[in-house]
């Protein structure tokens, strides 16, 4: 790597060339169409040679005004379209509403079959996802098999989120006061069967990745930050973690009964790439073990809270009871008011912690829906991890963040 | 209400609008003016991650914008046990968040930034530049974010259409702007 100042370029906004820089260096595109920026992100990068002196991200290809679709359909309606923000992680977008609204309704007495169910899928969601990143991760890196069992082992998650909420990607299944349905007979063998395949599974990836020379080589000492500048950043998630801040939303504010599982926070002190990796293989592990104690307390009951102001009466009672059917026409016809507030409401996500600021006038659709996207953070901080390294670590900077865009543009 | 509230709410002097202990945090109201001298005894305090920024726009009430911040103190693992101790001695609790919601008018809303003291809030600031026309004082790089630099208006303030402008072929066969459809 050539001695270069770093500190004239970084932060610096502008990337034409000024007169008295440096005449070689080149301004170069990568993206929104590079194959390792995982979705539509263009990052503008000043070189000196291989070199990356700065880099600019530029981010909205993606937005799809989720925030203000949101604000125009019913409490119950927009769990659908929060669902579409992060799309590797829908389930926890949308815990983290329904938590949010019930918080403004006041409701706390949902089952604890609902609660189980809504930890249960939460954590699926989150190895799913892992899943995803460790496989086109590695692939971004030169190594092509790990994607196979990667994406194997998604499959069969996908296959259970489907076979309970029929919806591969979008389940939209947690509803403001519970979940919307019961899982279907044969489900907790499903389950089982899963629990029982997965450790070997992972132990299996491990042994491919997770000491191969290749990808430590590729991953170790590249984008480097330390705790101070994680926390000034605004990072959250496995990126604060593999600094070695053991901060994770469900330890620090437990949310959906996360404070009776006993599971670790996994940390790596690097703060690097391979700090990155290591913290995510290990969290899918713990995940593992959160699903294995909700499948062991796994109760009866219902799904949902017993007030048909909210929830809607059983199809079977719409039948036959003409109070069950007015109550169903009514919630979908105008939906139900939340009282005048405002909350916070923040959820892990596999990405980092992913905030709601709800707030609401009163009426029966959300005043404002406000985002706190991890990956938007995450994208942002490529400002300073991706200076000093070459463009081939931007690749492995990039992939190591884990950013998903319909997150970061919403 | 913690013992550390009332120094920020000290702070913030004539430019308080109201401290509330709500159920999930503690939140202080107040206007633009009293924004950074609060920040700085928060800092001072230990809230050092600013978690997010994010705008409401209150239209038709008055004041119309409110820009919340969250802020959140993890304390560094050096000095995680001196931390504790003193934030157990002014009243806080370990890992606690805070909300300040600042609230700004309609006519030429203006904030001051956070950009100098966390890089983080760069991007937000833009965001809510982008989507609600709220300036920000002293940013270094304040233009749009998610829509393209050459858009008109802001997409989440309330009196923005859902629909958006409506393209139409005219008979004359240039295009021209027709009504939202919404507020026809």
């Amino acid at each position: 790597m050539s001695a270069v100042d770093l500190s004239v370029f970084q932060n610096n906004p502008d990337l034409t060339l000024a007169p008295g820089d440096e005449q070689d260096t080149l301004v170069l595109s990568m993206g929104p169409q590079h194959p390792s920026t995982h979705g539509v992100l263009r990052v503008m990068l000043r070189l000196d040679g291989e070199t990356v002196l700065s880099a600019q991200p530029e981010i909205g290809f993606l937005h799809t005004g989720i925030e203000k679709q949101a604000e125009n359909l019913f409490w119950q309606q927009a769990v659908t379209v929060v669902d579409r923000a992060d799309y590797l992680a829908p389930l926890s977008n949308s815990l983290c509403y329904v938590l949010a609204a019930e918080q403004l309704l006041g409701i706390d007495n949902v089952p604890p079959r609902a609660r189980v169910l809504r930890v249960m899928f939460t954590e699926l969601t989150r190895i799913a996802s892992h899943l995803v990143w460790l496989g086109t991760h590695c692939l971004d890196l030169g190594a092509q098999s790990i994607f196979f069992y990667a994406f194997d082992m998604r499959e069969r998650i996908l296959e259970i989120m489907e076979f309970v909420t029929g919806a591969r990607m979008h389940q939209s299944w947690f509803r403001i006061g519970g979940v919307a349905l019961d899982v279907p007979v044969g489900f907790l063998e499903k389950i089982d069967d899963l629990l029982a395949r997965f450790p070997q599974r992972l132990t299996d990836m491990r042994a491919i990745v997770e000491k191969n020379v290749i990808i430590v080589d590729r991953l170790v000492g590249v984008g480097k930050i330390g705790q101070q500048e994680a926390i000034d950043w605004g990072l959250t998630g496995p990126p604060l973690r593999a600094t070695g801040i053991a901060y994770d939303v469900r330890r620090a504010h437990p949310y959906a009964d996360y404070e009776t599982y006993d599971f670790d926070v996994p940390t790596h002190d690097g703060g690097d790439c391979y700090s990155r990796f290591v913290v995510r293989l290990n969290e899918m592990h713990e995940s593992w073990r959160i699903i294995k104690q909700a499948r062991d307390r796994f109760p009866d009951g219902p799904i949902a809270v017993d007030d048909r102001k909210i929830v809607p009466p059983p199809k079977r009672e719409i039948q036959h009871s003409m109070e069950a059917l007015i109550h169903h026409f009514k919630l979908v016809s105008s939906g139900f008011n939340v009282p005048e507030g405002h909350v916070y409401q923040a959820v892990e996500s596999p990405r980092g912690e992913m905030g709601m600021y709800v707030t609401s006038a009163g009426g029966n659709k959300p005043w404002r829906v406000r985002w706190r996207p991890p990956s938007f953070y995450h994208t942002q901080a490529l400002m300073r991890l991706a200076p000093g390294n070459l463009i081939a670590d931007v690749v492995a900077i990039i992939g190591s963040m884990d950013p998903v865009f319909g997150d970061v543009d919403r | 209400m913690a013992q550390f509230v009332e120094t920020l709410v000290a702070a913030a002097g004539d430019h308080l609008l109201e401290a509330v202990a709500a159920a999930d945090m503690d939140e202080i109201a107040l206007y633009p003016g009293g924004l950074l001298p609060v920040v700085d005894r928060l800092r001072a305090q230990g809230f050092n991650h600013l978690l997010d920024i994010g705008g409401v726009d209150h239209h038709p009430l008055r004041p119309r914008f409110e820009i919340a911040y969250h802020f959140t103190a993890i304390p560094l693992d050096d000095v995680r046990a001196d931390w504790r101790r003193s934030a157990a001695a002014s009243g806080m609790k370990d890992l606690a968040r805070l909300r300040l919601r600042v609230f700004t008018d309609d006519d030429d809303p203006v904030v001051p930034t956070l950009s100098h003291l966390w890089p983080s809030a760069n991007w937000p600031e833009r965001e809510i530049f982008d989507l609600f026309g709220v300036r920000f004082e002293g940013h270094p790089d304040l233009r749009r974010l998610l829509n393209p630099d050459d858009w008109k208006g802001h997409p989440l303030r309330k009196d923005y259409p859902l629909r958006g402008l409506e393209r139409r072929f005219t008979p004359g066969g240039r295009l021209g702007a027709v009504p939202p459809l919404n507020e026809s």
